[in-house]
């Protein structure tokens, strides 16, 4: 179980984790969600004992980290950064780390084995792809047959296959009852690997619910559309009972008709479609509703990363 | 728990605690050595302070190009101070490697006590530097008394100087580790601790009264007194005597260590 209570972190005036409470529990995968910057790394490094809280304070099972002694048995951890020395051989640097914890040298064959890497281990890590970085991290997190993981974007640079490893892999250590958090700012990924869902913005906690709950309660079906004629078209749908916002990329979003309706609409009006796109990732379209409330968010999840500084400059 | 996933032959039961203090140091110096091996460059580098002494001690002894005043043991270091700071800048990269990849987050999660792990790294690089610096001047040495004739130059006190040699390049390293650790940046750190190494000696004089205490207190003067070359002139090397330059520099050194220690512990990783 890992507690986070009324956590605050500032670097200097930025305020990164913004009186954070939440608790992960065993026996469940819990997504940790929210968008680039929204303080995920952050928490995760706070609850690692690497960087100091402001203010608050993070345990998992009841201690600080910095008190657990041989951590590595107890909690499993993979940062964002890649967290190994590029000269260093993937078998050495399991190596180094079970000696650090006393962990036997047959759980280092072990753990390249159930990772895939066991081929490449007496390589050095320089030389890995971001995928095979991905499963040296995943190993070392495994490396003490821990109760607690804390994966941060683990399937970060994984193709198909991988991915589809990591979600069974989590799905299976969280049925054995181990607690697992998973960072990620893929709606998608999430949607099917957890059961639990915490969802940050701006360093605050925005949900923290069931996965089943939480796309219940906030499913929409929305309708990407574009047209040359969109004002006409826009007034037909609004009689048609639909909302519409603009999104970021000049095209509309339409709530409430189904695309069929939008397309008959259009038809009857005689204006022309160029788009007609039904979102198919509710969670996802929650999501950005949700986040988008915060306006230093709203300028990072712009068509590209001008669009912050475009938004400032108008 | 369901055992499933992980098969191992010692079980290892959660929050299981075993061992005493000392145990589990032991296992954290066990782990840095294996750091320490396991990348190629840490190992060149420790070639690279070592194999300076005899080559430079062959080429002195083959050209005799020594002043009439010097004695053998100084012209066999001539290398010395070179190997030195190499010492320092091996110092400098058992810390600041660890901060390329963010390998210094693996390393504090795996060990939290972050003194714990510096002063693994400082005995690990103290001792490997002191054993190194022992066996490769004396080495030198004995080229050095091969090659040159004594009776043409005086052969200078091998004891106990070498202990003091070896405790010389220990504290280089440990000032490497110090100032690697504040600075966190190879190129940075290397450069500072070059500075810190060099500029003492250069600008001696400009420190006036304070000169005995700085100039005296650099490991390089320390090392110039030991090796007994007559390039140690208290100009350059200061005016306090070779075992006291030496401890004084071991305190400077060890100051400068216990600084990291509480730089490291207060500030984020």
């Amino acid at each position: 179980m890992i507690e986070v209570k009324d956590l605050t972190k500032r670097y200097g005036s930025k305020t990164a984790v913004d009186h954070l409470t939440f608790e992960v529990h065993p026996g469940r995968v819990t997504g940790f969600l929210g968008p680039n910057g929204a303080g995920k790394s952050t928490t995760m490094r706070v609850i690692l004992g690497l960087d100091a809280p402001t203010g608050g304070g993070t345990t998992i099972k009841g201690r600080p980290y910095a008190t657990l002694r041989k951590p590595l048995r107890q909690v499993g951890s993979l940062l964002d950064a890649k967290g190994t020395h590029g000269g260093r051989s993937a078998y050495n640097h399991l190596l180094w780390m079970s000696q650090s914890n006393g962990i036997a040298r047959s759980r280092v064959d072990e753990v390249l084995e159930m990772v895939g890497l066991a081929e490449v281990a007496s390589r050095r890590t320089r030389g890995f792809s971001l995928g095979m970085g991905q499963r040296l991290g995943i190993a070392s997190a495994l490396l003490g047959d821990p109760e607690v993981l804390l994966l941060d974007e683990p399937v970060n640079g994984l193709d198909t296959e991988g991915i589809r490893w990591i979600r069974d892999l989590m799905k299976r250590l969280a049925k054995e009852g181990r607690t697992v958090l998973l960072s990620s700012h893929l709606m998608g990924e999430m949607e099917l690997t957890a059961d639990h869902l915490v969802v940050i913005g701006q360093g605050r906690l925005i949900a923290d619910t069931s996965m089943r709950t939480f796309i219940e309660k906030n499913s929409q079906a929305t309708t990407v559309v574009r047209s040359p004629e969109i004002d006409k078209l826009g007034a037909a749908l609004e009689r048609a009972g639909g909302q519409i916002r603009r999104d970021a990329r000049g095209s509309w979003e339409v709530t409430g008709p189904s695309a069929a309706t939008i397309g008959d609409v259009a038809t009857a009006q005689g204006v022309a479609l160029h788009e007609l796109t039904p979102r198919l990732s509710s969670l996802e379209d929650v999501y950005t509703q949700m986040t988008k409330s915060s306006v230093e968010y709203r300028g990072a999840t712009g068509a590209n990363g001008s669009s912050a500084s475009t938004e400032n400059g108008a | 728990m369901s055992k499933v996933l992980i098969r191992d032959e010692r079980p290892l039961a959660m929050g299981q605690v075993d061992g005493s203090r000392r145990r589990e140091f032991t296992e954290v110096l066990i782990a840095e050595w294996t750091k320490f091996r396991t990348v190629r460059s840490n190992l060149w580098t420790l070639v690279a302070a070592a194999v300076l002494m005899p080559i430079l001690s062959v080429f002195v002894g083959l050209t005799g190009s020594l002043q009439p005043d010097d004695t053998i043991l100084g012209g066999s270091l001539t290398g010395a101070t070179v190997a030195q700071m190499v010492a320092a800048a091996l110092g400098v990269l058992v810390m600041t490697s660890e901060y390329g990849g963010k390998m210094i987050h693996t390393t504090f999660t795996a060990i939290p006590s972050r003194g714990r792990v510096l002063a693994a790294k400082a005995l690990l690089i103290s001792g490997l530097l002191f054993v190194t610096a022992f066996v490769f001047s004396l080495a030198a040495f004995g080229l050095g008394t091969v090659l040159l004739s004594s009776e043409d130059y005086a052969t200078g006190e091998l004891w106990p100087a070498l202990f003091g040699i070896g405790l010389c390049f220990s504290a280089s390293g440990i000032l490497g580790l110090a100032i690697g650790t504040f600075l966190r940046n190879s190129a940075g750190a290397v450069t500072a601790v070059l500075g810190l190494l060099l500029l003492p000696t250069l600008f001696g004089p400009l420190f006036g009264d304070l000169q005995r205490w700085v100039t005296g207190g650099t490991p390089t003067a320390a090392l110039e007194r030991l090796t007994q070359t007559s390039d140690a002139t208290p100009e350059v090397v200061g005016t306090i005597g070779a075992w006291p330059s030496l401890w004084l520099m071991c305190a400077y050194c060890l100051g400068a260590l216990l600084l990291a220690a509480v730089q490291l512990k207060r500030r984020d990783a």
